[in-house]
Formats: C-alpha cells, structure tokens, sequence
C-alpha cells in the first residue's frame, strides 16, 4: 500500500508549495509600472520582487539588460528544480518529462556553440539548467570537440535518439537546423509517451500537450509565411500528435502563400475566435502580434485547466507555464525599454 | 450472560468509534499535514495558519471518543 501511494506522487505538499510559489508571481499592475522605469529600475523592481538571489549572484558577471536575461533564466531553473526536487512518483516523471524541454534545450545550445566554435564558458552562459539532465553531464558534453562527438555521446547515454538519417542529413548539408527539428519533435513525441492517460486529469494534462503542440505548429506556419515561406518546406517542420491541426489539416494552411489568405480555414480553429482574429482585426497586422496572442491562449489553458483537480498535476504545469510567461514577459519589458520601443508596443507584447 | 455480551458488544462499538475515526482523522492528517509542510517550506510565516489546518481532523476523533464515552457510561 505505502509503495502504491508513494509511486502515485506526493500532491497535496507539491501543488502547495507551488501554490505559495504562484501567489509570489509578477502581476498586471507590476508589469505596468515595470514598463515606465528604466532597466535599472527594473533590476533593482525584480530583486524585491523574488529575483534577488540570481541577481545578486550573477551581478559581478554581468549587468544590464544581460543580467536581467541571465538572473530571469537562472531564477526559474532554480525553481523549476526545486518543484522536480519536491516531486515523487508519477508526478516526478511527468514534471521531469515536461521539463526535458530545457535538456534539449542545453543540447541545442551545445550544438549550436560547437558548430558556430564558441568557447566552453560562452556555451556555459546560456545554458539553462532547468530540466533533469545534471550540470556535470552537460559540461561533459561542452567539453568534447565537435558536433558529430556531442550527438554520439548524447545518445549513447540515452538522453536523445538520433536516428542515423538525421546524422546523415546533417553531415551532408552542414545545417543543425534538422538536428534541432528532430529534438523539437522528440520532446514531444517522448512527453507523449510518458503521460498515462488513466484519470481525468492526466487526461487533461495530455490533451493540454495536444493543444500546445497545435500552437508549436501554428507558430511555425505563421512564422515561416511571414518570411514567405509555405507549401512542403513548411510541413517539414510539422510536429505530430496535436489535438486539431493533424497533417491534412497543416498541409491546407501551410499551402497558402501570406497569413492572411489562411484567415478562412484558420476560422476552424478554438484558438481563433478570441485569440488571432482580434490580433488579426485591422491592417497593423505584426506576426508577433499573433504569436503573443497565442502565448495567451496557451497560458490561459493552462490557467483553466488548474482549477480542476486541484490534487493533481494540472497546477504544477500552470504554475510552470505562468512562470515561463513572468520570466518572458520581464525580457520583454526590459529589452522593449532598452530598445527604446513605445510603453503600447511593450504592453502589447507583455502576455497577462 | 446476555448483560455480559452486551458489554461485550457496547466495548466493541465503542472501539469502532475511536478506532476508524482515528483512521480517517489520519489519513486527512497526512495530505493536510504534506500541505501544510509545503506552504511552510515556502513562507514560514505560515506555521500558526497551517498548524491549524493540521489539528482540524482531530476532531474527528473527538467525536468518536465522545460517541464512545456515552456508549461506556451512559448506557
């Protein structure tokens, strides 16, 4: 019975502390001020404000908008490990499958710096080490030489599967861009696999993983039509298993040629009602416009789905979410303000 | 001999009492007790709301032993 009820995941004391970690979380009045103040201002509002630790850490290495950037990811590792730290049971393997995300994240980021021959401490810098992959792991794979030894030693410790064509394609056209597909498509192929849909809110929490894949995809057809790009060369990216948009579905948009033409079937989608067609309204239509409507419709679906079961994963993957969006959102603000944007154009672009 | 078993029946009962209300006061304790160490580990501040919290299901037990009490004494 004891080993049954650990295997089943610790939630009552989990979904509190991520409750209380919630509660702390930046709201709209503070982005509002954030976005009259200068990016010193903003440093010193988000030290009080939860972030102190990593900004004093990090303040002899960097300063700026870059300690703000580096303070902001080093901040929600920090909690992100914490909440896989505090997580026992299934409730650990579906937290550490959501946040492999970052493990393939470090990956692409090694592999990017090896290709582009960066130094080991410049890779080091912008890695974020919030999912389960440990900083001794990595830092062995930033210490070998090339990209092909970074792929072979990565899957021959089981941390990603490069099936050899992909090597293969890599090695003839020298473009990581395929490597990288190929982990966007695992991570969410993998996170798939590991949720057990046999309750409701597992169930839940799956189909929130459809949808999200829907807005990855729908992200992509936007973002590669804005730079004229449709047709096959899209569905290369396309990523399966989404809940509405399957490959019929992303051939028929991925084939009009500009964002607006697709506006008809995009219609069919739950997403459009409330989120794109009011980004879309008007003839100021930005991309990232869409894009950051659609962060909202993602944060909202997490936000709805968290009162559900309150026992259960849904919170701790809202409170992720919310979290990803804080740290976004200070970005936003803080590189809005450095670049001199107008406080209309940030605000747009901050998700609440 | 039939006083006797009826004794025997009204311990019995009044162990029922105690007993499965401790059980049930425990099994709320412990997801209520993993809470309350959560919120506490996140803001100490907290102790006095949740220790609270934490002795609410106790009650229960209260009402068993109350139960059982009456069931030993009154009749």
């Amino acid at each position: 019975m004891f080993k049954r009820s650990v295997r089943k995941g610790n939630y009552a004391y989990a979904v509190t502390r991520v409750k209380a970690k919630k509660s702390k979380l930046l709201k709209e009045e503070d982005y509002d001020k954030m976005i009259q103040m200068s990016v010193p201002e903003i440093s010193r509002y988000i030290s009080e404000a939860g972030y102190q630790k990593e900004m004093t850490d990090l303040a002899g290495k960097y300063s700026g908008i870059t300690l703000v950037e580096h303070a902001t990811y080093q901040n929600m590792a920090n909690v992100f490990n914490s909440i896989l730290g505090a997580s026992q049971g299934e409730l650990a393997d579906m937290v550490a499958a959501y946040l492999e995300k970052w493990d393939l994240w470090n990956l692409k980021v090694i592999l990017r710096g090896k290709s582009y021959g960066v130094d080991a401490d410049g890779i080091r810098e912008d890695l974020v080490l919030a999912g389960k992959v440990d900083e001794e792991s990595l830092n062995k794979l930033i210490s070998l030489d090339s990209v092909e030894d970074v792929l072979s030693e990565s899957s021959r410790t089981g941390m990603v599967t490069i099936p050899n064509e992909v090597i293969a394609s890599y090695k003839e056209t020298g473009n990581l861009g395929v490597v990288e597909d190929h982990l966007d498509k695992l991570h969410y192929q993998r996170l798939l696999d590991s949720i057990n849909p046999y309750t409701q809110p597992t169930r839940i929490f799956l189909n929130y993983i459809r949808k999200e894949i829907d807005i990855v995809n729908l992200k992509t057809i936007m973002k590669l039509k804005h730079e004229g790009i449709y047709g096959d060369e899209v569905m290369k990216y396309y990523i399966p298993g989404g809940m509405e948009i399957d490959t019929k579905y992303a051939q028929l948009l991925a084939n009009y040629d500009t964002i607006k033409a697709s506006l008809g079937d995009l219609s069919r989608l739950e997403v459009f009602e409330e989120y794109i067609k009011p980004a879309m309204e008007g003839d100021d239509i930005t991309h990232k416009g869409i894009l950051s409507s659609m962060k909202k419709y993602q944060a909202d679906q997490a936000k709805k789905m968290a009162h559900m079961y309150p026992l259960s994963v849904l919170p701790i993957i809202d409170f992720m979410v919310a979290k990803e969006t804080e740290v976004r959102n200070i970005r936003v603000v803080a590189r809005g303000v450095d670049g001199g944007l107008s406080r209309e154009t940030i605000k747009g672009l901050v998700v609440i | 001999m039939a006083a006797a078993e009826a004794a025997g029946l009204i311990a019995v009962g009044a162990g029922l009492a105690v007993g499965l209300t401790g059980l049930g006061a425990g099994i709320a304790e412990g997801n209520v007790g993993a809470a309350a160490v959560g919120a506490i580990t996140e803001d100490a501040s907290l102790f006095g709301k949740a220790m609270i919290f934490m002795v609410l299901p106790e009650t229960i037990v209260i009402f068993g032993l109350v139960i059982s009490i009456l069931a030993i004494f009154v009749m």
